[in-house]
């Protein structure tokens, strides 16, 4: 199926409909190790379900998905270990709200990779330095700031030493301050290497960090490139539409 | 004793000291009764609101599918009659059932069963209601770290649903402490039962109920107190320690 292994996640024809709305229409794209993808696009593009569809938090309804080369079926336990290795950032954190910061990140590894508490406890400070979140290990989610809880939050999902890391639109629910914060964060992890895929609304971010940029549109995929070329020469006038705007404001 | 009380409270002191032991005995036994049928009715209630809350998935074997339901029906037909029915009439037909079945049951031991089920089937809804309180996006942040839903249920969902129930459980410990004394129907001699018992022996029922009446009122006031101190005590403190250690450049 997959004509290079090169490529840790493929996506084939996926579709998905609620109800009698089709969200998504024929995705076609894949992800080779290392790349930082944008996908942008005005809201109810699809963009976030796509996204969600990659994390299997929502089921396609039609199309496959490649992770590695293996296509990932339904079945829940393929599913959670699928999930293990490809970290998801929200919009909205996800915080457990039950747990300090310091449990937060050390939760699923302990519980879903069963690696050893010190071990857990290592990587929890290592990635919460890496955050600048170490200090606050003691502290519970209601105790942080939108910005702080989703640097908590991306340190939770690096925890896992994910190979892919989904970020779904992760600064869109902050104020402007802290947005630059988070996205410095998610700088410097492009730089360590890591394949990430970024559902964003900050084009700058998208123009100056992305290897590729996706523009989504209805359900498509309207354009894929790097964003040198996505951004300074458009090939399709819905995509010159969008992009307008911003280099307009 | 050798004059026989005149008015009202001398009749409250009279039957309070010569029956001290018996509404003593009814004290324990109703504590008893509500603390074990709570306790057991919770854990009751725990079970069978999170067999409601199981999604039957498509993709599952038929065989697993089906236990599922099979248990989901079983759970759902128990707590609609046990909420459909009044404790009082659960007592009767629980202990007299068993009895005609053969069963050799004593009566606490039935009103302590009658709690239980009843409490559970209440405690049930509770839970349910306490789950789907939960904000989807706590369910999502731990699938999305690879956490089985099972896992998710008890390591994130749960424990901030049971925090969030916590009024509502001490509320259920206080109604049964109270509805305990409808099991007197079935002998449990627990203080509704001694109040009748000792009345009736004088003919004074309204001093004798409100003996009991007070001893009801000072067991919930101790509870409640008990409870809004767990409560503020599970609610965990409201700042944090800096882990200072890990502070870099001053930040």
């Amino acid at each position: 199926m997959s004509e290079k292994t090169t490529n840790v996640i493929e996506i084939r024809d996926l579709s998905k409909s609620f109800g009698e709305h089709q969200v998504l229409r024929k995705i076609d794209f894949s992800v080779s190790k290392g790349e930082v993808i944008c996908i942008v696009g005005s809201s109810g593009s699809g963009k976030s379900t796509l996204l969600r569809c990659i994390n299997k938090l929502e089921k396609q309804t039609d199309g496959k998905i490649f992770f590695n080369g293996k296509e990932i079926k339904d079945k829940q336990r393929e599913v959670n270990k699928y999930r293990s290795q490809v970290g998801m950032v929200f919009q909205s954190f996800n915080l457990f709200d039950n747990m300090t910061v310091l449990k937060n990140c050390m939760v699923a590894a302990t519980s879903v990779l069963h690696v050893s508490k010190q071990e857990a406890f290592g990587r929890a400070i290592a990635h919460l330095k890496e955050v600048g979140m170490a200090p606050y290990i003691n502290a519970k989610p209601s105790q942080l700031s939108g910005g702080q809880k989703q640097r908590v939050a991306i340190a939770r999902a690096l925890c896992m030493n994910p190979e892919v890391l989904l970020f779904d639109e992760p600064t869109s629910a902050l104020d402007p301050e802290m947005v630059g914060d988070v996205l410095n964060v998610m700088k410097g992890l492009a730089k360590t290497g890591l394949t990430m895929i970024i559902v964003t609304h900050e084009m700058a971010f998208a123009r100056d960090v992305s290897t590729r940029t996706i523009f989504m549109d209805k359900g498509y995929i309207v354009e894929d490139a790097p964003p040198s070329q996505l951004f300074s020469n458009p090939k399709n006038p819905r995509t010159r539409e969008f992009l307008s705007r911003f280099i307009a404001g | 004793m050798t004059d026989t009380p005149s008015n009202m409270f001398e009749w409250i002191v009279f039957l309070a000291t010569k029956y001290a032991g018996m509404f003593l005995d009814g004290t324990k036994i109703t504590l008893y009764v509500a603390v074990v049928g709570t306790i057991l009715g919770f854990v009751l209630g725990y079970v069978v609101g999170i067999i409601q809350d199981i999604s039957i998935n498509k993709e599952d074997f038929i065989l697993k599918k089906g236990i599922i339901k099979f248990f989901k029906i079983i759970c759902a037909i128990y707590v609609e009659l046990f909420r459909g029915t009044p404790m009082i009439v659960q007592g009767m037909i629980v202990y007299y059932g068993l009895r005609q079945a053969g069963v050799e049951i004593g009566p606490i031991f039935a009103g302590i069963l009658v709690t239980v089920l009843n409490t559970g089937a209440y405690m049930a809804e509770t839970v349910r209601a306490g789950i789907k309180s939960i904000d989807r996006g706590q369910k999502e942040g731990a699938w999305s770290l690879g956490m089985s839903p099972l896992l998710t249920m008890f390591k994130v969902v749960l424990p901030q649903a049971f925090k969030n129930i916590i009024p509502e459980m001490a509320n259920t410990f206080l109604t049964n402490l109270k509805m305990t004394s409808v099991l007197n129907v079935i002998g449990v001699s627990e203080l509704f039962l001694v109040a009748k018992t000792a009345g009736g022996t004088y003919y004074k029922y309204f001093e004798a109920y409100l003996v009991i009446a007070v001893i009801y009122l000072v067991l919930c006031f101790v509870f409640t107190r008990l409870f809004t101190f767990i409560e503020k005590k599970i609610a965990g403190k409201k700042d944090y320690v800096l882990a200072v250690e890990y502070m870099e450049d001053g930040k």
